[in-house]
């Protein structure tokens, strides 16, 4: 089993296997495809790239925000031991290194038996990551709340359910909603770790990559995926804003 | 920070009667149960598959593991410093086109910046890897790390700044103008040096995911530490102890920067 992945395998992990030939090659400008002909041959493959990558996407923001709430449970609720985990957790994710992250999971998971398909380690790795930042945003949004606000609860005879419900989360949502969005452009910018291992069908930084292997895409392949990940980083950015003019708590 | 955090932490419940007090103690026992079993449960796998075995850890025993380890640390420090020095140059110039007065400049900083920002640093090192050389320009491995890691950054160190800028109150550039100093001098005499302490927390935040991205070396055949663990890896066929230890000197060390940004954070509050 081990042997199905061995290290030095030649996946672009690891390209030792593959020598990257036309950087000795005759590639110079003449032989560049223009963007006309890059699309009518990739059009569709660009197409497939940017929703496999708005796929991935949602899939990791949505894992990460469920487990990031998990862990901030964690983080705040009265047990001591149960507390230090969350912590942990955070400054284990908040500071690997995705590729390394993505190494772990593909190559050293095997070695305990683990062999899990590389789309679920892409998953997971980019679903970690953000968790770690989704759950620190979302404790900075807790700790905009004046402690004032919740003693006045409790004055008032509000059960600890209904302080949480009514006063901490909403507002906790509120003023995270910027970071949040700044989280989902990460997350996506994250998402091109699933160039590392082999995908089908491909990612957009993948399918740059791939095709600059195979024929001489120059920069016009680079740019066309480029334009799509800042195109949407773009929108999700206004939209953020937009919401967050419209739940802003003023101060 | 801390000293917030820990206090919504406390405020979030009342003192606890001796009711809550005996469930919560109980619920700590078993919480801890269940770590421990957690812990236990990971131990026994390795033990299992015999990950434990002394061949794969003796190696850290050695002088010359981590020496080379720390060769690897020194490429990687080396990358993420000159992507550092490069990222807040560029940010600055970045950072003072988008706030000139010339509306071209203006524009094409912001669409310079949102690029910066909306891209993945792994496809301007694909970029620098597949692209730059067909134009027949051959970087040494170093810049192949440290530039598309520079640029990828660059976007936010511009915007962060910007932000830095912004929290300088506006009377004080007025009070400069007024006093008869030129617009340049009041900038990087007066205004700039406040901005950038405000922001030094963020700064070296910024450091974190610069250290973080210098990772993809591999990529170029830089040897960073990654690189060196395989290295080490494919000499001593210990792959699981040799990635575990990399990853967990990765994690120090950025934990040890994401400390001292908090803790300069709350020197110049």
């Amino acid at each position: 089993m081990n042997a199905a992945r061995q290290i030095f395998k030649p996946c672009r992990l690891f390209p030792t296997g593959r020598a990257f030939c036309f950087l000795s090659g005759p590639a110079k400008g003449d032989n560049h495809m223009d963007i006309s002909a890059l699309l009518t041959q990739y059009g569709d493959k660009y197409l497939q790239a940017l929703l496999t990558t708005w796929k991935l996407t949602v899939f990791s923001f949505s894992l990460a925000f469920l487990i990031g709430i998990a862990i901030t449970v964690i983080r705040v609720c009265p047990i001591r031991p149960l507390q230090l985990f969350g912590d942990f957790y955070i400054q284990i994710f908040r500071n690997i290194p995705g590729a390394a992250l993505l190494i772990l999971l593909v190559y050293a998971l095997p070695y305990l038996n683990i062999v899990l398909s590389y789309y679920t380690c892409v998953l997971i790795a980019t679903s970690l990551i953000p968790s770690a930042f989704c759950s620190e945003y979302l404790m900075a949004g807790m700790n905009t709340i004046a402690p004032g606000q919740i003693e006045a609860a409790r004055a008032l005879g509000m059960s600890f359910s209904k302080i949480m419900k009514n006063i901490v989360i909403p507002q906790a949502l509120r003023s995270s909603v910027l970071s949040l969005t700044n989280l989902l452009v990460a997350t996506m910018l994250t998402t091109a770790l699933a160039s590392q291992v082999p995908m089908n069908p491909m990612d957009l930084t993948g399918l740059v990559s791939h095709i600059n292997t195979r024929a001489v895409g120059g920069v016009t392949a680079f740019l066309i995926s480029a334009v799509l990940y800042c195109t949407t980083a773009v929108i999700i950015g206004q939209i953020g804003t937009r919401i967050d003019r419209k739940v802003r708590i003023l101060r | 920070m801390k000293q917030t955090q820990s206090s919504i932490r406390d405020v979030l419940y009342e003192a606890p009667g001796p009711k809550a007090r005996k469930r919560i103690a109980v619920i700590t026992v078993l919480s801890l149960l269940a770590l421990a079993a957690l812990a236990v449960a990971v131990i026994r796998r390795f033990a299992q598959t015999g990950q434990l075995d002394a061949r794969y850890w003796s190696i850290f025993t050695r002088y010359t593991t981590w020496r080379f380890l720390g060769y690897g640390l020194t490429g990687t420090m080396t990358a993420a410093l000159t992507a550092g020095v490069i990222t807040f140059f560029a940010g600055l110039l970045l950072m003072m086109g988008r706030i000139s007065s010339c509306k071209v400049l203006r524009v094409l900083c912001t669409v310079l910046i949102e690029f910066s920002r909306g891209v993945p640093t792994l496809l301007f090192i694909y970029f620098f890897l597949l692209v730059v050389p067909q134009f027949g320009i051959r970087l040494p491995a170093l810049w192949k790390v440290a530039l598309p890691v520079a640029i990828s950054a660059c976007g936010v160190v511009a915007e962060v700044l910007r932000s830095g800028v912004n929290a300088v109150p506006k009377g004080q550039t007025e009070a400069a103008l007024s006093l008869g100093m030129q617009r340049r001098s009041a900038f990087f005499k007066i205004i700039f040096p406040q901005a950038l302490r405000y922001v030094i927390p963020a700064l070296i935040s910024e450091l974190v995911i610069v250290l973080k991205d210098t990772t993809f070396a591999y990529i170029v055949n830089y040897s960073d530490l990654m690189q060196n663990a395989r290295v080490l890896i494919s000499n001593y066929d210990a792959l699981l102890s040799v990635y575990l230890v990399t990853a967990v000197i990765y994690i120090l060390i950025n934990y040890a920067l994401n400390k001292i940004s908090v803790a300069v954070a709350r020197r110049t509050q």
